[in-house]
């Protein structure tokens, strides 16, 4: 009888398509489920409806399928325990299973059952649930599969990387009980954001998967087949398993309440044999929105496809949730972090006495900065519970850190839990021959069921192997139990044949270093594909720090030459080869190589010239060094929680007063400069600031009575009019973490008020922020009011629609107190520092348009382009009659936070919301700020969002009739076209085209408006107020600028499907330009430069009922809640953004 | 002093060499529009129809930007274009 293994060889193998599209076609009644509580339970209708199921398999296999999935998506006591229907779990796959094959046997050429298991409704990652819980819940469902007579089992639509691996390891642990080994397939699904859910990419994927042996590794659901090539690409190039490939048909796209797939079976098949063919694809089918139709138009083209050849080439890695990394580093060697020790790092051990969990990640975190590839984790501390330490610090870490992990432990339980928590594919450190085989047995025994490396110290039973040859003879042991015996790639096995220190001038260890540099020449010659590591600095113990940095890194430089790999190390602390005094290189070579001779003993020498001499200051260990530059340090790194022992420290014996002014401000003083030169970020600068304000707080109760460090005053507002928070509370955060006093008023505050809190609250200066073009003029308006009033107190504007000419200019001639342009919160500072100072420049008006009046025109073109008799520009031309749209009047839509990823401008959020500029990095090092810091960071804030509902999207769009009558837009009734509803009136330009919005539409017939709201919701807003209020800049700042490109992908979302409706997607651009208005006609907004004035609003939302999705529109004309965001869109192929 | 010709509605203007395009076009009042004006958020986007070696080269915010896009070499941001000699601005719509 034919296998699926030899039929794979043969051909290019045939799935179905979707089965709970097929269900849901059927539209199932509670009664079909067996009432009201079990309704939407389809697992449960195999029980139920077993005769549904037997037609959709038939259905498929008539369409040409060679195999069709069992309907167990969800058949695992864990998801069927919400329907109180646990207790089925085993019976509905045996069943599920036995049915589908009932269907198969009753076709002549041979058809196969594959056992479908989905990703359950719990992310074991986030520590939904436990790994046991999982594992127990999905063997029932391996067991019930396998005894239905499943011919293969196939986990898929995963988005965790954990809970594949469980699934796994159930499957595996079944087959082995019953002794019947089928194929093992893996389905992952790749989120439009490019990871898996959790944030994982393929590689991490194929990575952590790649030890567990499985059959297939390919990719379901999520989007159309277009939008899977590189990840595709990324398997074809490394996957050592058959590639396969089950796409939705297409991105799903919810039109008025349905999900509704864009691709028809036409559309789809010759995308998805383009991509069988060009990434060699072995098994294809669909997902979500196929049908019996997409398999069949699938079928013939299948057919003439013949087995794909691959020559995958799999660089041996390690992976973090995140991330893959290779272990051979290019140049080597790679970089173990080894502070993150309870054993090398004292400040580590502290901290897990302290049980300070952030400050241990935050340990890790520098050093991924200080340039780690790999981190190294221990927890064994006499007396603390190590399998509890390592589940805290792992739950953690994991998310948080996007480096891989070496589980650094003795205790093989501590192992497992630690192999258990973290879903990628770690290292295990370490295993040996001290005590026998036996526990290398067990450790081994985990990595395989775990899929980890392991590091392999050459000792035995008769210790530590000391020369060439024993270290030899020990690699081979291990060689053969790892990799002959337990089936471990070679390149997961890392040798280390052991560092002994030179420093204690043993003769017994004198040689020990060329022992060990031949050993690694040795293995790997002897041994092919092992990898190599050393603890290169234990070759230092016993000499001065300034010793041990220069011998450490001539020991990795001869390592790396000999062989090495990998190497456990302080990353901060290499020294570039080339700066090592050769005087000293030649010493240490010599000790290194032990060449002695009559009368010359290179230890003698280095200790003798060593002694007394300070390390080489190349980003020393924070712990070495005086309190008050590790406080600078903290502020600098954005050290919150590590700044505060150092403050407390600092306080014994230091004025408390001394140390804000001199130490934190000085410090807060270098990051502005930092950030004014380009050289550091946003993001970081917030870091800086939380742990400035945490050190401050620390501080401020040891303050004498009456002494302050506070330099002066600032009363902050957003003018009348603009609800825009964030620019004014930069300021805030910055002003108030630099020794100044900030009264912040908030939003929309009429001048009156600000006046009034003034006399109240006398300060130095005001400072009024504004994003709105109309809030330019209202700060010069501003201006005069308060020179009406005799006013003299400094002003500082601030906004988007600011420019220094306007501000130096005009706002200066409006007042005559010192008017100042702060063109960010580092200007408004220096500004404010000039003030208190008496340092301020010249104030004077610059005068009117000194640069304008070099500026002549020549010529203005044939004058204005002439208006038609309509009164519209007779630039714009009419030549297609105006689309129809699929319905009249207005209709809601809402999204799912993941679905609006898909629509993000990341670019724009990473860079203009986040502030990630290049500034006068280089290429190279903004492309490592954005991988990261800026990517890590997107890949957390999308899981969080996820998995924490913050946002409740709702939107509410419709089409009008509508008639141009010049300067108007004439809106009818959609339900009674001859009936006007709203007239909506807009400015035209004075010149050149003559341009205004309702040109792009007919005057002569009856044309369509589109209108769009979309909101985030009140649950966004209050997200981000909390988080200011607790003081989280990072993260309030980092929430507001998703939460805004959020709301602007939805309404990118929801114009993309109004350009679908009308049938004028067509000239839709590929990528990013869709974020250029790469698409016909155009989206505007009120407050923007076609439309300014705000009052539009109103009327729009009246048309829409914004009211329904809680849009409310605020005294000043602005929509509430903020994230929220409306449009008119119109079709014309020339309507683009235009100036008024 | 270098002239600017803006193509889309037959403007010729006259400045000091070095002005930027952006304080250019809003004397003459050109029918550019622009966004954040700091190179960042792409609305001004214009393509130089002649005279691209008078202009300064991209800072690498707007490099960055339109590498984004994959936009040809004459197309740039009008906010970060500095003149140095004559050039002419094109509209990118239809």
């Amino acid at each position: 009888m034919t296998t699926l293994d030899a039929l794979l060889r043969e051909k290019v193998l045939l799935l179905d398509g979707g089965m709970g599209t097929q269900i849901f076609a059927r539209s199932p009644t509670m009664e079909d489920y067996g009432g009201a509580a079990l309704e939407g339970c389809v697992d449960l209708l195999t029980e139920r409806r077993p005769q549904w199921i037997r037609e959709i398999h038939e259905s498929y296999y008539r369409a040409g399928s060679d195999a069709v999935e069992t309907n167990t998506f969800g058949a695992n006591p864990l998801v069927l325990g919400d329907f109180g229907l646990s207790a089925k779990a085993y019976d509905l796959n045996v069943q599920a299973a036995s049915i589908a094959k009932e269907v198969a046997r009753s076709f002549d050429r041979p058809r196969f059952v594959i056992g479908s298991v989905g990703p359950g409704t719990k992310l074991i990652t986030l520590g939904h649930v436990s790994y046991a819980e999982l594992l127990a819940s999905y063997r029932v469902q391996m067991d019930g599969l396998l005894d239905g007579g499943a011919d293969a089992i196939l986990i898929e639509t995963c988005q965790d990387l954990g809970q594949i691996k469980v699934a796994v390891r159930a499957a595996r642990e079944a087959m082995a009980a019953k002794k019947r080994r089928i194929p093992l397939w893996v389905q992952a699904t790749v989120e439009t954001t490019g990871t898996l859910l959790v944030g994982s990419d393929i590689s991490a994927v194929l990575t952590s998967l790649e030890p567990l042996g499985i059959d297939v590794l390919g990719l379901n659901c999520a989007t159309g087949p277009d939008e899977m090539h590189a990840h595709l690409q990324t398997l074809s190039e490394s996957s050592p398993f058959y590639l396969s490939c089950l796409p939705n048909a297409g991105l799903p796209e919810n039109v008025g309440g349905q999900v509704v797939y864009p691709l028809d079976p036409a559309g789809f098949a010759p995308k998805v044999l383009h991509a069988a063919k060009e990434f060699g694809i072995a098994i294809l089918g669909g997902c979500c929105g196929t049908t019996p139709d997409h398999i069949r138009a699938l079928a013939p083209g299948v057919e003439r496809l013949s087995a794909p050849k691959r020559s995958p080439k799999l660089e041996r890695s390690a992976a973090s949730l995140y991330q893959s990394v290779a272990l051979k580093q290019e140049p080597p060697p790679l970089i173990v972090g080894e502070r993150t020790n309870a054993n090398g790092s004292k400040k580590f051990r502290d901290l897990l006495a302290a049980e300070d969990w952030n400050g241990m990640i935050a340990l890790a975190k520098e050093q991924q900065r200080e340039g780690a590839h790999l981190l190294d984790v221990c927890v064994a501390y006499v007396g603390r519970d190590e399998t509890r330490d390592a589940d805290e610090l792992l739950s953690r870490l994991i998310s948080q850190v996007t480096l891989p992990l070496m589980i650094d432990s003795t205790e093989v339980p501590v192992i497992e839990r630690a192999l258990q928590r973290a879903p990628g594919k770690c290292v295990v450190n370490s295993i040996n021959f001290e005590d026998g085989d036996a526990r290398p047995r067990r450790i081994l025994e985990l990595c395989r069921t775990y899929g980890a490396a392991v590091v392999a110290l050459t000792i035995d039973e008769r210790g530590m192997a000391k020369s060439r040859e024993q270290k030899l003879e020990v690699a081979r042991r291990l060689y053969a139990l790892a990799v002959n015996e337990y089936g471990m790639d070679p390149g997961d096995l890392i040798i280390d044949p052991l560092t002994f220190t030179l420093g204690s001038g043993d003769e017994e260890f004198r040689g020990s270093a060329v022992e060990t540099l031949e050993a690694l020449k040795l293995i790997k010659a002897e041994l092919p594909g092992v990898m190599t590591i050393l603890g290169v600095s234990n070759v230092s113990f016993g000499l001065n720090p300034a010793a041990r940095h220069v011998l450490n890194t001539l020991m990795l430089y001869h390592g790396v030459r000999h062989g090495l790999d990998m190497a456990i190390f302080n990353a901060s602390k290499v020294i570039p080869v080339a700066k090592i005094d050769p005087e000293d290189r030649r010493s240490f070579e010599d000790l290194i190589f032990d060449r002695r001779s009559e009368g010359y003993d290179p230890l003698k020498v280095v200790l003798a010239r060593f002694s007394g001499r300070k390390a080489v200051q190349v980003e020393d260990h924070r712990a070495d060094r005086p309190v008050l530059e590790r406080l600078r340090d903290g502020i600098l790194d954005g050290e919150k929680q590590a700044i505060l022992t150092d403050v407390d420290e600092a306080l014994q014996d230091h004025d408390p007063l001394l140390l804000i002014n001199e130490v934190l401000l000085g410090a807060m003083k270098v990051v502005g400069e930092r950030f004014g030169a380009g050289e550091m970020q946003l993001p970081f600068v917030l870091e800086s600031a939380e742990a400035m304000k945490a050190a401050i707080r620390r501080i401020e109760p040891h303050l004498p009575k009456g002494g302050s460090y506070q330099k002066g005053r600032i009363l902050l507002a957003t003018v009348k009019g603009d609800v825009h928070d964030i620019g004014k509370n930069l300021v805030d955060i910055i002003l108030s973490n630099n020794g100044f006093e900030v009264r912040n008023l908030g939003i929309k505050q009429p001048i009156e008020a600000i006046l009034k809190e003034l006399k109240a609250w006398p300060a130095d200066a005001i400072g009024l922020s504004g994003l709105l073009v109309k809030s330019t003029v209202i700060m010069k308006e501003n201006l005069h009011f308060m020179e009406e009033q005799g006013l003299k107190v400094p002003v500082i504007l601030g906004g988007a629609a600011l420019t220094r000419d306007y501000v130096e200019g005009d706002c200066r001639r409006a007042y005559a107190g010192p008017v100042f342009y702060a063109e960010d919160a580092f200007e408004g500072l220096r500004h404010m520092q000039a003030l208190v100072a008496g340092t301020t420049g010249d104030v004077a008006p610059v005068p009117a348009a000194v640069a304008a009046a070099e500026i002549k025109i020549l010529k203005r073109g044939g004058a204005a382009v002439p208006l038609t008799a309509m009164g519209q520009s007779s630039w714009v031309r009419h030549e297609e009659a105006p689309p129809t749209p699929p319905f009249w009047g207005v209709r809601e839509d809402t999204a799912a936070t993941e679905e609006l990823f898909g629509h993000l401008d990341e670019f724009a959020l990473i860079r203009n919301r986040w502030g990630f500029a290049q500034g006068s990095q280089s290429d190279e090092a903004f492309a490592a700020v954005l991988r990261d810091k800026a990517e890590p960071q997107l890949a957390r804030w999308k899981a969080r969002l996820v998995a924490t509902p913050m946002l409740e999207p709702r939107a509410r769009y419709g089409y009008f009739p509508v008639r141009a009558e010049g300067d108007a837009l004439q809106v009818f009734d959609p339900a009674d076209p001859a009936r006007p509803l709203a007239r909506l009136v807009f400015p035209r330009q004075t010149a050149g085209r003559r341009l205004s919005l309702p040109d792009f539409f007919r005057a002569d017939r009856t044309d369509v408006l589109a209108l769009q709201l979309v909101t985030l919701g009140q649950t966004a807003a209050d997200h981000a107020a909390r988080l200011y209020k607790e003081d989280g800049y990072a993260d309030y700042f980092a929430f507001h600028g998703l939460a805004t490109e959020l709301t602007e992908a939805y309404a990118e979302r929801l114009h993309a499907r109004i350009r679908r409706e009308l049938g004028i997607q067509g000239r839709d651009l590929p990528g990013r330009a869709l974020f250029a208005q790469g698409y016909q006609g155009s989206r505007y907004s009120y407050g923007y430069p076609a439309c300014p004035d705000l009052e539009g609003n109103g009327p729009l939302l009246d048309l829409l009922g914004g009211g329904e999705i809680r849009v409310r529109l605020s005294e000043s004309h602005q929509m509430d809640p903020e994230y929220t965001t409306s449009a008119l869109v119109a079709w014309h192929p020339q309507a683009r953004y235009f100036s008024i | 002093m270098v002239k600017v010709h803006f193509l889309l509605e037959d403007l010729l203007v006259e400045a000091p060499a070095g002005t930027t395009l952006q304080r250019i076009a809003d004397a003459a009042g050109a029918d550019i529009t622009f966004g954040c004006r700091t190179g960042s958020c792409g609305t001004c986007r214009v393509k130089i129809a002649e005279g691209l070696e008078h202009c300064n080269d991209p800072g690498t915010e707007e490099r960055d930007y339109l590498r984004s896009l994959d936009a040809p070499p004459d197309q740039r941001l009008a906010c970060q274009v500095c003149v140095h000699g004559d050039i002419a601005v094109d509209y990118l719509g239809l």
